[in-house]
């Protein structure tokens, strides 16, 4: 896959959508929490990183009904899942190899 | 800074403002209602992080649009950046070409310097212009060594020894 690896920040944005679908506040926050508050998105970045998941068809919108301010939400698609899944393998790997490297290091 | 954000929105390309617009006006609304009463130096951060959010963010789109930027995926942070694609050194070429200019300007400024100063003291030869030769030496050094080092990658890539190919292995495997 020529796009991997991820970003932080896109990597964030697909492990909040990964268990359920959010809107942009919602991701916002919990990119937010799930960095510790180390990566806090402006919507700039937030809507340009949306927009290009939504270009590659990793993401799609849908409109929430309950939701009385009309806002749409975002969730994964099957192809967002997929590489989601591999960079979750590739990060696997490396930290693998790192710590086999490190721990022979300190031998 | 409501109207100031909703003018900034109109730096984005029409397609993206019409998408998105509302949208994230929405979401700078919650984050500023959640802040507002938060300290001076949170709200001063927050609103600094979507002027330059947004600044970017409309530069990137537009460049974009023109097929300028080839935006993938991923954004730029330098944390998870372990590529193993192509990629050729093209700010350090721009920055060594603008040094050079820098350089070339600084010369002809001295020049002309030099010969508007008046000539007073007799004993004391008169500041002569620097020759254009010190000028072709630079460029003649700087075409030399930047070759060289091209040449040098070159023999380093086609022996898989210039790090480009060391994580083909796990992208291949993962395929």
């Amino acid at each position: 896959m020529e796009s991997l690896p991820l970003s932080e920040p896109v990597l964030l944005i697909l492990m909040s959508l990964a268990p359920e679908p959010r809107h942009g506040y919602s991701i916002l926050k919990d990119v937010e929490r799930m960095s510790n508050g180390r990566v806090v998105l402006s919507t700039g970045t937030l809507y340009g990183a949306l927009r290009r998941l939504l270009d590659e068809d990793w993401i799609e919108r849908f409109e929430e009904r309950e939701v009385s301010r009309g806002r749409r939400a975002y969730r994964l698609t099957a192809e967002g899942r997929r590489n989601l899944h591999l960079e979750v393998d590739r990060m696997k790997h490396l930290t693998r190899l790192a710590t086999l490297r490190v721990a022979a290091e300190e031998k | 800074m409501n109207d100031i954000y909703q003018r900034l929105l109109w730096l984005y390309p029409a397609e993206h403002r019409r998408q998105f617009g509302d949208e994230m006006w929405r979401v700078f609304q919650d984050v500023r209602l959640e802040i507002a009463g938060a300290g001076a130096l949170v709200r001063g951060a927050f609103f600094v992080r979507e002027f330059c959010g947004l600044l970017g963010g409309a530069l990137r789109e537009h460049l974009r649009e023109m097929n300028i930027l080839k935006v993938g995926i991923p954004l730029s942070t330098r944390r998870f950046n372990m590529r193993n694609g192509f990629r050729f050194p093209k700010s350090t070429a721009v920055l060594m070409t603008l040094i050079l200019l820098g350089v070339i300007l600084a010369i002809r400024k001295g020049e002309a310097i030099a010969n508007s100063l008046p000539h007073v003291n007799p004993q004391v030869p008169p500041i002569h212009s620097v020759p254009s030769v010190m000028l072709s030496g630079i460029t003649f050094f700087f075409v030399f060594f930047y070759a060289v080092g091209l040449i040098g990658w070159a023999i380093l890539f086609a022996m898989h020894r210039s790090g480009v190919h060391r994580l083909d292995g796990i992208s291949g495997a993962r395929k």
